[in-house]
């Protein structure tokens, strides 16, 4: 057996771990160069996971099946996880300041361990079935996966907002960027993943018609995104409802993950209906 | 986009259907309420509903219509609501971003330009008379594409760019309203149904399953459908790979369309789209009788029919099928009864015959053949409204990015006479993107700096 998609994948998952572990030092203990060591072991569990995730697609395509690999649970979380690291990673480089990391790889993290090592996420390659077939589902879950990414992130950077609150002084809080900063930064990372959250439900939705002839039809993971995509409306416009900043905006942050999280989650779990990844 | 701080109005409704803390209250109450049809089953039996929730949980279901959350009267008021606050709170901000739109950005002068957060001076050496000549063409060149007017004694230049992003925010808000709409106009003009074909049989009309028509009545389409053949595939693991019915079109007995349609590839004509939904196999037995008399009668009968055996003039059918009995198909088939003869039932199993008594005749029942034939299920629907819906989505994405990365800016340079000196200013303004901007500024004002610093003039 040479290498396969599952050692890499399984490898990026230790590293991102290993990541989110530094990134998590870096920020206690204000060390530049475990920072620096972080983001190197970020970027190496991407191109690990990049090519874990280019392999499996060659690998589907050598049992015949061919597919891009989008189409189960278990690929499902490693493409979220994927997504969040290259969110992150952006924003790092655009923002230029690490401790972002502490709150946004351990999502990245979680997600591959869950996938690698839960027994409810069967991670063999399985063939599309016909409904699945359609070039509008990848468009669908590529979009809706950069989306909950996005809000990750956000989410991610909610809780740093909390954590922080209203300390001064030089102890581990007041190392986290200003609250002035951390809100205008969830506030782009939210307005980002709602374009493209309202893409994914939009692709989505052409699928639908092209699948079943509605576009619509009110299924409870339509509904869960639809109620996702309200909250994080809400949060847009709470900016200009007076008293509503930084933390009830953190808490909404928050808020509207949890629902994105049911709506990838709860609704495969607990609630039925046409989308039935991992309800096997 | 600043927060506006929109006058009171004097009407009360506009005031109140304008207010985003109305909206706000909407959507929380759309989401919180949507919750409900994701928990409780949709569409089931009444029945259903009783046996599972109790007497005192069914009442509120019926009287809610939770059994139809989003199509209930109460849900269908709060997206009325919705989009009524929509409408109205777009509408309001109209007269402010005109004025936005229409302000004069040229009508500024020195002072204003130095109290922008981004902005810079050089006092030159020389009076202004002295290096315009050559000053002004060389600004014009650095700034590129550049408006100018007379101001203050001296001359303000000014480059802007996208402005027309304010209109984003309308276009965002007025896609979600036409989504509605379309959502409105198929929910009234849109049609949808059912067809089941049998491979070879073909339909004029579809059995509504809402829309126009009621329920379970037959809508014509004004043309023909014909199922030539349906085909199931499986893949190893068993499966299914692909369902396929090879359609055709037929008006006034011509063929005028044909297409093999796949779960995700339907086929339209005349407004009216038809999709692969199910499909049933019906086996089909080929069987030889010889009856005592010396006739042989051969018929194919497709599983669950009835048919009547000539010669002898008894019903018979298959009442049950199995397509594997040790390797071979066999059939379950069923004799009325005829005169003396009592009703009668049997396996057959091809190649082992049967013989049975009917009346005063001996009959010799064999199985020839057994095949499977297919029917196809199709949903047909037309939705008028689709397009619209479909305009609002791009409006919507198009939308959200003009509103977020497509900035106002402008960049303004003055120059003019101070206390007997040439001054030059240089300032900016962005309403989204600012650090970007502010590198693009800085760029600007080195290369003004250098050109200033070759002559000398600084
Ligand atoms: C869920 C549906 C809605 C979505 C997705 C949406 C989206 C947006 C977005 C993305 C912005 C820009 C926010 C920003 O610049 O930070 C915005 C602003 C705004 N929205 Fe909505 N909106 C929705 C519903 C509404 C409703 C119902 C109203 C009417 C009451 C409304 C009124 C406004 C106003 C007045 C602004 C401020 C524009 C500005 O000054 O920047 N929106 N909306």
């Amino acid at each position: 057996m040479g290498i396969t998609n599952s050692t890499l994948l399984g490898f990026s998952t230790f590293i991102y771990l290993g990541a989110a572990f530094l990134y998590l030092l870096h920020w206690v203990f204000r060390l530049k160069k475990v920072g620096v060591l972080a983001t190197g072991v970020t970027v190496l569990g991407l191109l690990v996971q990049t090519a874990g995730i280019l392999l499996r697609w060659v690998e589907s395509y050598k049992m015949g099946y061919g597919h891009a690999p989008l189409s189960n649970l278990y690929e499902s979380l490693v493409f979220f996880a994927w997504c969040t690291v290259l969110v992150y990673l952006v924003l790092e480089w655009r923002i230029k300041t690490r401790v972002v990391g502490a709150f946004a790889t351990p999502f990245a993290a979680m997600s591959m361990a869950y996938a690698s090592f839960s027994p409810r996420v069967r991670d063999s390659i399985e063939p599309l079935i016909p409904a699945l077939q359609s070039n509008w589902l990848i468009a669908h879950v590529i979009t809706c996966f950069i989306g909950y990414a996005a809000f990750a992130v956000a989410c991610g950077l909610g809780i740093m907002y909390l954590v922080r609150g209203d300390s001064k002084g030089d102890g581990i809080i007041s190392s986290l960027p200003e609250r002035r900063v951390i809100d205008s930064l969830m506030h782009q990372t939210i307005i980002f993943g709602m374009i493209w959250l309202s893409t994914g439900i939009i692709t989505g939705a052409v699928w639908a018609n092209q699948a079943w002839g509605t576009y619509w039809s009110w299924d409870p993971k339509e509904t869960w995104s639809l109620i996702t995509w309200i909250v994080y409306g809400v949060t847009l416009h709470a900016r200009f409802v007076q008293g509503w900043r930084g933390k009830k905006i953190a808490v909404l942050s928050i808020i509207g993950f949890l629902s994105v999280f049911f709506t990838y989650f709860g609704v495969n779990f607990l609630l039925s209906g046409l989308h039935s990844y991992g309800s096997q | 986009m600043k927060k506006t701080n929109q006058s009171s109005h004097g009407n009360p409704f506009v005031n109140f259907f304008s207010s985003i803390k109305l909206a706000v209250f909407l959507l929380i109450a759309l989401a919180a309420t949507s919750v409900i049809g994701t928990v409780i089953p949709q569409g089931e039996s009444f029945q259903f509903y009783l046996e599972r929730y109790g007497p005192g949980m069914y009442k509120l279901i019926r009287t809610l219509h939770l059994y139809d959350t989003y199509h209930s009267w109460w849900y269908v008021t709060l997206l009325s609501l919705f989009a009524l606050n929509l409408t109205v709170c777009i509408g309001r901000r109209l007269p402010f971003t005109l004025n936005l739109v229409r302000r004069d950005s040229l009508g500024l002068g020195p002072d204003k330009l130095r109290r922008m957060r981004i902005n810079h001076q050089w006092k030159l050496g020389k009076p202004l008379a002295e290096v315009k000549g050559e000053l002004l063409p060389l600004l014009k060149e650095v700034l590129g594409g550049a408006r100018e007017r007379e101001q203050e004694g001296g001359v303000l230049l000014l480059k802007e760019s996208g402005k027309w992003s304010y209109w984003g925010i309308y276009l965002l808000h007025a896609s979600i309203v036409i989504i509605m709409l379309g959502a409105l106009v198929g929910s009234f003009w849109g049609k949808k149904g059912n067809i089941v074909l049998m491979e070879g049989d073909s339909t004029d009309h579809f059995i509504s399953r809402g829309g126009v028509g009621k329920p379970g009545s037959r809508v014509p389409l004004g043309f023909e459908v014909k199922c030539e053949r349906f085909v199931v595939q499986f893949y190893d693991n068993g499966a299914p790979k692909e369902f396929r019915s090879d359609l055709v079109i037929y008006e006034d007995g011509k063929k005028v369309k044909e297409k093999d349609i796949r779960v995700n590839d339907p086929l339209e004509y005349k407004g009216f789209t038809f999709y692969q939904s199910s499909y049933q196999g019906i086996p089909e037995v080929l069987l030889k009788f010889v009856i005592s008399d010396g006739q042989e009668i051969n018929v194919s009968i497709p599983a669950y029919e009835q048919r009547l055996l000539k010669g002898v003039g008894v019903a018979y059918g298959i009442m049950q099928f199995m397509p594997q009995i040790h390797g071979v198909p066999a059939a379950k088939i069923w004799f009325g009864q005829f005169r003396g003869t009592p009703p009668q039932a049997f396996w057959l199993v091809k190649g082992h015959d049967r013989e049975i008594k009917i009346g005063d005749k001996i009959v010799k029942v064999s199985m020839v053949d057994a095949k499977q034939k297919y029917m196809t299920g199709l949903q047909v629907k037309k939705d008028p409204g689709v397009w619209i819906v479909w305009v609002g989505c791009l409006g919507l994405i198009l939308g959200f990015i003009v509103v977020f990365w497509i900035p106002h800016r402008r960049t303004w340079i003055w120059i003019g006479e101070e206390e007997g000196k040439g001054v030059v200013i240089l300032a900016g303004q962005a309403n989204k993107g600012k650090l970007a901007f502010e590198e693009t500024v800085k760029e600007l004002n080195l290369r003004i700096d250098t050109a200033l610093r070759e002559r000398s003039w600084v």
